[in-house]
């Protein structure tokens, strides 16, 4: 596999307890260059285990972890130089003036005097936070400390940008602002790795996403593919004009379908079928021949917090990874079908 | 029926009595005293001493004397402090609980916690009458003392608490207060005795027998004071003395005024964020990164300006030197009947001023330079650096030292000052290898104290230093005897003593070295 393609994390068989509880069992994902990936779960699930293990705070206990193909364990102050973690506190020397902070990491990170000065003024720029670099960090909003948090992320220019809940406890504005830096950092070729439990946002800033509930992998891969299953089986929601059992009898004849749902009291049917044994168009036929007269007939188009309230209920198997290159396809995202 | 007031004091004692830590404390202190009255009966045996249990007791009486000053400093100091760092007595405060029933549930439930550490030790205490050479009267009297102590330290260190934003401030308030009731009133009596003898003050007249008055009064309610009295032979009471009914006394006052101001102290929730120290609050040219100090320079010019204070708390630390010598220089002068100062006694003067000086300064910066980083949660950060943690600690403490470098160079100055006597005294070294023997001990002792301090301050969230001294003070005390009774019996040749100590400190200390890497390591990912 060339360089430019490798993927920026790879994780394999992740597995790690504190003592009797075991935080992640056998996780495994990657995440590609360039991209910005999700990653949700439930509290208690092992985001923040996970990330800790990325950032080489946490040791894995078993599996391998690398990050631009350098392993976390044997290299980790080479992964140190490539990534900038976030965490999901403020880790802020609260008694420092920003520019002292920013300045501080900067040397920390072996910039020389003009770099440092260059870099500080960049990433006090890129967060707006020019204004207040002769500032006490601990008389700034709590949005404001948000920001020179990831600034100071950003001082040594890392390619992969691990942030930790980094939209928690901000108001609409701080986040919506937040939001437009990271797709800054993204044009800018970092690959971001950013977990969140704000689904409405993630989806529509990531590429991709892991899913991960009680330790294990729910799902691993696009958004889209999450939002449109596994692509073999598609979901519509039928409307009538009024109730019509044939309809429903003849839609169920139809070769290919799956399922016929009625979810609501009013006139509708969610229908399930694989998309190679039958098209949107023949049930449309098998309704209009049974004398049933059509409203309405869509598509329905799983949004991430429907998948997350899916794939995190009890009982669903784990490990349901997106097609790659390198792993045949699995069966993804079941779904629940009851709540369109 | 509950009464509101009690209820927070209710819910604390019973978390204290269910506490882990207080039931190890329990036990740990019967372990103590065995080990305290083992020895004492060893060497009453072969008679080094008469009366081993008025010995086995003023040990025990004066070693709980060091740990309730030292809990004052930390455990009492941090009850109201605490809250206010975590920015939760506003939320205590808007609940039903009133001020006394915080300062109850906060303060006084610690101290039925100590009372009780106290109160576990009598019986074990009166084995003494056993050993011989004490009575129950003079037990009982000497737990008094205690006990009335404990309740005025308590109380004093919940004023301060209340008072101040956060723990440091209060425990040094604390510590400055209890030094001079201590030992104050020695300071007061000299002084009186000064105007008397040196300025021909007629004592009897003015305000100077009232001065006399209050100064006897304050000898007589410090616990020293009284304990000395204590273990006079053939002690004959009272049980309860004036010390006792003083001391409880001025606690009650100060729990009341603690009430008094309480509302005052706490109406504004402030941000703990740690102090500044002596620089300038906004940034200056001065307090950029010198452009050399790259890498993991950097990490070090970090805890030499934030930790030990950065060129202003160097300039401080010269001005304390010398602020010291010139009080010893002033003492020397008029109280010691000196008639000029002398470049020897100078030298001399500024060599010990330096090493105490130096001494404590690295004790106060070992208990802050790793603690810090936990308490505000800046370690992950640093830990993410391309170093390894025990780089990035080395890094640290050359910071911190870089702190004491006045101190160090009045150290050097009072050498160059008196040569010959370092001559002398690196001659005597040479010549009596017991004097080396005892130099590197005490350089081994105090590196491990500094370890101590340190891995104290990774585990527990307030109280490292008070009790890394407690520690040390024990574990001198075991040295002192165990080399005494080395000596005494003659068995045994004080270089092989002195060997096996200084191997058991080298050990620990590198025991702890590693330890405190380690824990480093976990901190950071458990932030």
């Amino acid at each position: 596999m060339s360089e430019s393609n490798q993927p920026t994390i790879e994780i394999r068989d992740l597995r790690h307890a504190y003592k009797r509880q075991q935080a992640l069992r056998g996780v495994s994902f990657s995440v590609e260059q360039g991209s910005i990936h999700g990653f949700v779960g439930p509290n208690g699930a092992g985001k923040t285990t996970t990330l800790k293990i990325l950032a080489t705070l946490l040791k894995p206990q078993s599996g391998t972890v690398r990050v631009f193909g350098f392993d976390v364990v044997d290299d980790y102050q080479s992964v140190r130089r490539k990534i900038g973690f976030m965490p999901d506190h403020f880790s802020l020397y609260r008694q420092m003036t920003v520019q002292e902070y920013l300045d501080f990491f900067a040397a920390a990170y072996g910039l020389d005097l003009r770099e440092r000065t260059r870099v500080v003024g960049d990433v006090l720029v890129l967060t707006d936070m020019e204004s207040r670099r002769n500032d006490l960090i601990k008389g700034l909003s709590r949005g404001m400390q948000q920001r020179i948090s990831l600034a100071r992320v950003l001082v040594h220019d890392p390619t992969l940008l691990l942030l930790d809940e980094p939209a928690s406890g901000l108001d609409p504005r701080a986040r919506i602002e937040l939001m437009d830096i990271i797709r800054e950092l993204r044009r800018m070729g970092k690959t971001i790795f950013i977990s969140s439990h704000i689904l409405s946002e993630l989806a529509m800033l990531c590429d991709s996403v892991t899913i991960l509930d009680r330790g294990a992998v729910r799902y691993s891969g696009s958004i889209s593919g999450l939002s449109q299953g596994n692509g073999e089986t598609a979901d519509y929601l039928l409307s009538l004009a009024e109730e019509n059992p044939a309809a429903e009898a003849a839609l169920r004849k139809v070769s290919g379908v799956i399922e016929v749902i009625k979810p609501a009291k009013a006139p509708q049917y969610r229908v399930s079928f694989q998309k190679q044994e039958t098209d949107p168009n023949l049930l449309l036929r098998a309704v209009l021949d049974s004398g049933g007269q059509i409203l309405g007939f869509q598509e329905v188009v799983r949004h991430l917090n429907q998948a997350f309230m899916d794939l995190t209920e009890p009982g669903v198997p784990p490990v349901m990874m997106e097609a790659t290159d390198d792993a045949p396809p699995v069966p993804t995202v079941p779904n629940s079908g009851g709540r369109a | 029926m509950k009464l509101p007031v009690l209820a927070l004091f209710e819910r604390s004692l019973r978390l204290e009595t269910r506490s882990a830590l207080m039931a190890w404390s329990r036990a740990g202190l019967l372990i103590l005293i065995l080990f305290v009255m083992i020895p004492i009966q060893s060497m009453a045996k072969s008679g080094w001493f008469g009366a081993p249990g008025l010995h086995f007791l003023q040990e025990l009486v004066w070693l709980n004397l060091v740990c309730i000053t030292l809990a004052g400093l930390s455990y009492f100091a941090s009850a109201i402090t605490e809250e206010k760092e975590e920015m939760m007595l506003g939320l205590l405060r808007m609940t039903d609980l009133s001020p006394v029933a915080i300062l109850l549930g906060k303060s006084t439930s610690r101290l039925v916690g100590a009372l009780l550490l106290l109160l576990v030790q009598v019986p074990f205490v009166l084995l003494a009458v056993s050993l011989g050479g004490v009575g129950l009267l003079q037990i009982a009297a000497a737990y008094g003392t205690l006990l009335a102590y404990l309740f005025l330290v308590c109380n004093l260190a919940l004023l301060f608490s209340v008072v101040f934003r956060n723990t440091t401030t209060a425990a040094a308030w604390t510590f400055a207060v209890l030094l001079s009731f201590l030992i104050g009133h020695y300071w007061a009596a000299g002084l009186e005795q000064y105007f008397a003898s040196a300025r021909h003050v007629n004592l009897q007249r003015g305000v100077w027998p009232m001065l006399t008055t209050v100064i006897d009064l304050w000898r007589r309610a410090a616990p020293s004071d009284r304990l000395g009295a204590i273990f006079q032979t053939g002690f004959a009471g009272p049980a309860i003395g004036f010390q006792v009914a003083s001391n409880l006394v001025l606690g009650v006052l100060l729990f009341l005024l603690a009430w008094l101001v309480f509302n005052r102290c706490t109406r504004e929730e402030k941000d703990a964020a740690p102090s500044r120290g002596w620089r300038w609050r906004r940034a200056t040219r001065c307090s950029r990164i010198p452009p050399q100090l790259v890498g993991l320079r950097a990490v070090s010019w970090k805890d030499f300006t934030f930790i030990s204070g950065g060129w202003p708390g160097l300039l401080l630390k010269f001005g304390v030197v010398a602020f010291l010598v010139a009080v010893c220089n002033f003492i020397a002068l008029y109280f010691d009947s000196r008639k000029d100062i002398t470049r020897e006694f100078e030298g001399l003067v500024l060599i010990w001023v330096s090493l105490i000086m130096t001494a404590v300064c690295l004790a106060l910066e070992a208990a802050r330079v790793f603690q810090d980083e936990i308490r505000w949660k800046t370690l992950s950060s640093l830990v993410t650096l391309p170093i390894s943690v025990h780089e990035l600690a080395y890094r640290k403490v050359a910071g911190v030292l870089a702190g004491t470098l006045p101190l160090l160079a009045g150290l050097v100055l009072g050498g160059l000052l008196v040569p010959e006597k370092i001559g002398e005294f690196l001659n005597d070294l040479c010549r009596h290898p017991v004097g080396f023997g005892v130099l590197a001990i005490t350089i081994l002792q105090y590196v491990l104290f500094l370890h101590l301090t340190a891995f104290l301050s990774l585990i527990l969230k307030r109280g490292a230093l008070p009790l890394a001294v407690a520690i040390q003070y024990l574990g001198g005390s075991f040295f002192m005897t165990f080399l005494a009774m080395g000596l005494s019996l003659g068995r045994a040749d004080p270089g092989a003593i002195y060997f096996i100590i200084g191997f058991i400190c080298a050990v620990l200390t590198a025991v702890l070295h590693r330890a405190i890497g380690l824990r480093l390591t976990r901190a950071a990912a458990e932030e």
